[in-house]
């Protein structure tokens, strides 16, 4: 259905006198199953189709959108779209659309089992995620659990091309475990998001959440000082989204909004950090064959030991600079204008795991997880994350759990350092595959 | 014209008791979304966006199952219908649900304009930005800035099988403005934004021009000013702050559903001291400045909670599930971000009643404090289960012999629930609260809109984090 809405709009654009018409549908079924301590809690299904609809009239350029309820649906939409691109004023950085659409080899974004799903196997998956901590340890006990199967197909097609067309799965489940004891309580969540189950453990996941909430009761905050920290990969994987990605976009730096303007080609972090992103690494959130305005993904080096390769790139910005889009382009919505963004982003890992890291530790906070790392200041560098679950080390020795201290400081100088360090380990989550990383000196705020 | 009427909504509910329903609500949604974003000198998007689909919730025994669809023809209708009650019946064999009673209401709430805000010509509402942009990006100092407009229509029908039936129907607008502002090596950025529950004619009304050179100046000022001290310090909260501060420290731990599953840090402290006695917390879903929610997505009248009374936890946020779980009241909190979404306990408007302070008297005695302001403030987090609540704030002023001194930029704070507000040693007299079209509350992956404030006030002790 989507595949007609894409021709469908861009034909009508073209009829209706638009310069240039790009529409991108997106069809989504799923089932979302929730449980919390009362048991399976709530499950929800449905399906939406949504259509976004970017017109030029000359420079002058809109999005509109929505969701649809029939193919025909999309005639309005683009009707307005040309409408209102009409009365605009230009935008002198417009070139076009992409002239060259196409796609990337891509694998492991497909699992059966998500798009045809045995609702009452993910029910029981849902039950065990839920009594299984109660099990591991009598102080903790989830205090919710879910599982989320979709399939999603994606169409896009502009004045220049054929519609390229994409079905992939999403699996997500998550759960949330409480530790309670002595009148000190605690939590930790653990989370699995990707196209398919192949890495799917529950009970590791159960297991995870259980040993950090209950090793991280009794937290107290530690004075306020310059220490070690280790970040795991999730919580890395926060900064990196909450203060690098945003500075490597290319909108930023055209804008003045990144900290990293006019520096390719020179260190900014540390010579043990290589940076790549990679649309078409198999298995994760963000592998697809081609980006969010038609464009095939691929493989590029943002840091090569360090050192800043280059930005990610739309279209729009590319063409701005005279240079080819690297596949970069994100739609927050459907309805939304295309910007920059990660697709997926790895960290090369170093040697050791965790405990390698730790073990040298004099004074130091391991981080589990963090909060309000998101609020961190992309334009200055600025990180602020605060700690929920951490644990306090000296001489390479567990102490006593951390929490409520903020970690602050300039990330640029942070990771610059020639000491920071990556362990050998590496998590595959989500839109990244990162290891553990250590940070010789941070300033983190408490008493 | 609509597809999203009255009779439309309750021919889904007949089918669904027909079908074999216990009971069911059904909900139907059209929202319009307007949003134009003007970045230096450059009109970068014109975006309009159309919700429109159908939520059925069903109970079958006791199992509770909810279906949508975004496409409303009569096939797709039936089979949202038939999907809500075959998953309601998986879930009636692992739990076991009660649902508060509700009494039956049919009401129609719109909120007044003048002036539609999406039938004003887009170059009137174009040409508005570019002249605050551009005039923005010339001042000296500023590198770039984004304007904003957000217009919003949300109309909401609930149809339940207890008989409500109600339409909901708000229209709101907002301007917002974030400058970039250079001064040797540090960048720095301010946003801020007004929001109003109302037609065009708010906007009409406001010098934007101002409003964004007060902006910029404070951007151009922050630049030049540094991080402060990282550490804990007495405080000084302004009534923006005030409002994350509430959302973020309490409200969240408030909300029943966190309460029931046993996450939430305030289970079972129902009666005990939880902030100073000067410390009044409400939530209300009518209230001057806020986000109106006359009505829950359940149907339930949204009434004015008492969460916290002099110091002491009263109650929790409700929905039709947890409120008998709790053996509380309903208190109409259960709210969706649109229909492709069931319903989660959330809070609507949430502030602090005032107290008898004047603004400047709250400084008196401090001699090395922190002046919190909210405007550039980015929003918080918490996690309700550790306790833990975060958020940003905006350039603010650091305290010396009892007044605000200079400007620090970077400043984030952090806290415990149990602990925040039982530093708090005085509360002012002058309520505000505020709204907001472009961003709002975010829990369980749904976003909706809500209404924070309340007074300024001091606390003995905050976690300021900083450079």
């Amino acid at each position: 259905m989507i595949e007609d809405v894409v021709e469908r709009g861009v034909k009508i654009g073209a009829r209706l006198g638009a310069s240039e018409v790009e529409v991108y549908a997106t069809r989504r079924r799923g089932i979302d199953i929730i449980g919390t301590r009362r048991g399976i809690e709530r499950i929800t299904s449905g399906e939406r189709v949504d259509v976004g609809v970017r017109v030029a009239a000359g420079k002058r350029v809109t999005v509109q959108g929505g969701m649809l309820s029939r193919v025909e649906d999309v005639d309005s939409v683009v009707e307005a779209a040309v409408k209102i691109a009409r009365t605009l004023p230009e935008d002198p950085q417009w070139i076009s659309l992409p002239k060259e659409i196409g796609r990337t080899r891509v694998e492991e974004t497909v699992d059966r089992r998500i798009g045809e799903p045995d609702v009452e196997y993910f029910v029981e998956v849902v039950r065990l995620l839920l009594k299984r901590p109660s099990e591991m340890d009598k102080r903790a006990f989830t205090s919710s659990a879910s599982v989320q199967l979709a399939t999603v197909e994606r169409a896009i097609g502009n004045s220049y091309g054929e519609a390229q067309v994409e079905e992939s799965t999403s699996f997500g489940s998550f759960v949330s475990v409480k530790a309670v004891e002595a009148g000190e309580e605690s939590g930790y969540y653990d989370f699995y998001l990707a196209p398919t189950l192949a890495r799917f453990d529950p009970e590791t996941m159960a297991r995870k959440a259980t040993e950090i909430a209950v090793k991280t009761l009794g937290a107290k905050r530690v004075p306020t000082g310059a220490y070690e920290v280790i970040l795991v990969p999730r919580v890395f994987s926060g900064v990196l989204a909450s203060l690098i990605v945003p500075a490597v976009c290319a909108d930023s730096v055209q804008k003045g909004r990144s900290p990293l303007g006019g520096r390719v080609d020179s260190q900014v972090l540390s010579e043990n950090l290589t940076v790549i992103d990679d649309g078409t690494y198999p298995g994760l959130a963000g592998t697809r064959s081609f980006d969010d305005e038609g464009v095939s993904t691929k493989r590029k080096e943002v840091f090569d030991r360090g050192v800043l390769k280059g930005f990610l790139y739309d279209t729009y910005t590319a063409l701005i600079e005279g240079r080819s889009s690297t596949g970069n382009a994100f739609r927050r919505s459907p309805y939304s204008t295309p910007t920059p963004w990660i697709s997926n982003l790895l960290v090369n890992p170093g040697k050791g795991s965790l405990d390698d890291l730790t073990r040298d530790v004099r004074r130091g906070v391991v981080v589990y997880a963090t909060i309000g790392e998101w609020l961190s200041n992309p334009v200055s560098g600025l990180l602020n994350a605060t700690v929920t679950n951490g644990i306090y080390l000296e001489n390479g020795e567990e102490k006593h759990p951390v929490k409520g201290v903020v970690l602050s400081g300039n990330v640029y100088e942070d990771l610059r350092s020639a000491e920071v360090r990556v362990s050998g380990a590496t998590e595959s989550f989500d839109r990244f595959v990162l290891p553990s990383l250590y940070i010789p000196r941070m300033i983190l705020a408490g008493e | 014209m609509s597809m999203v009427d009255l009779d439309k909504a309750r021919s889904v509910l007949e089918e669904a008791l027909r079908r074999g329903a216990d009971h069911a609500t059904v909900r139907l949604q059209e929202r319009v979304y307007e949003l134009i974003v003007y970045d230096t000198g450059v009109l970068r998007s014109y975006t309009t966006s159309r919700v429109v689909g159908l939520g059925v919730r069903a109970v079958v025994r006791g199992g509770s199952g909810y279906a949508y669809t975004t496409s409303l023809n009569k096939e797709n209708v039936l089979r949202t219908v038939e999907s809500a009650i075959t998953v309601a019946r998986v879930a009636d064999r692992y739990g076991r649900r009660v649902l508060a009673p509700l009494t039956p209401v049919r009401d129609r709430y719109a909120t007044e304009f003048k002036v539609d805000p999406h039938s004003v010509d887009p170059e009137t509402k174009v040409s508005l930005l570019r002249d605050v942009n551009t005039s923005s990006v010339k001042r000296e100092g500023i590198v770039s800035a984004v304007t904003r407009l957000g217009l919003e229509r949300d109309r909401r029908l609930i149809v339940t099988s207890e008989g409500t039936e109600l339409e909901i129907d708000v229209v709101g607008v907002g301007f917002a403005h974030m400058a970039v502002a250079r001064y040797g090596a540090v960048i720095e950025r301010v946003s801020d934004s007004e929001s109003y529950i109302g037609g065009y004619e708010h906007i009409e009304k406001r010098d934007w021009g101002k409003f964004s050179e007060e902006i910029d100046e404070l951007a151009i000022k922050a630049a030049q000013s540094k991080t402060p001290p990282p550490g804990a310090y007495t405080a000084v909260v302004d009534n923006e702050v005030v409002g994350l501060l509430l959302h973020e420290a309490f409200g969240h731990a408030s909300e029943g559903d966190g309460v029931v599953t046993g996450a939430s840090i305030l289970k079972g402290r129902v009666g005990e001291r939880v902030a100073s006695e000067l410390v009044t917390i409400v939530d209300a879903g009518l209230v001057e400045g806020g986000y109106p929610v006359p009505y829950d997505d359940e149907g339930a009248p949204k009434k004015r909670t008492v969460i916290v009374e002099r110091g002491v936890l009263k109650g929790y946020l409700t929905s039709r599930d947890t409120s008998p779980e709790l053996g509380i009241e309903l208190t109409g909190n259960a709210r969706a971000q649109d229909v492709t979404f069931d319903t989660l306990v959330r809070q609507t408007n949430y502030y602090a009643e005032p107290g008898d302070w004047r603004v400047e008297e709250l400084f008196e005695g401090i001699s090395f404090g922190i002046y919190l302001k909210g405007r550039g403030a980015m929003g918080g987090q918490v996690n309700p289960s550790v306790g833990t609540y975060t958020f940003s704030i905006g350039p603010s002023y650091i305290i010396r012999n009892g007044e605000p001194a200079e400007l620090v930029r970077g400043v984030v704070v952090s806290g415990n629930i149990l602990e925040t507000l039982k530093e708090v040693d005085a509360v002012a007299r002058d309520l505000k609260i505020t709204t907001s079209v472009f961003g709002g509350c975010g829990k369980g992956g749904q976003l909706v809109r809500v209404g924070d404030g309340g007074p300024h006030l001091r606390t003995r002790k905050i976690i300021v984090g900083g450079g």
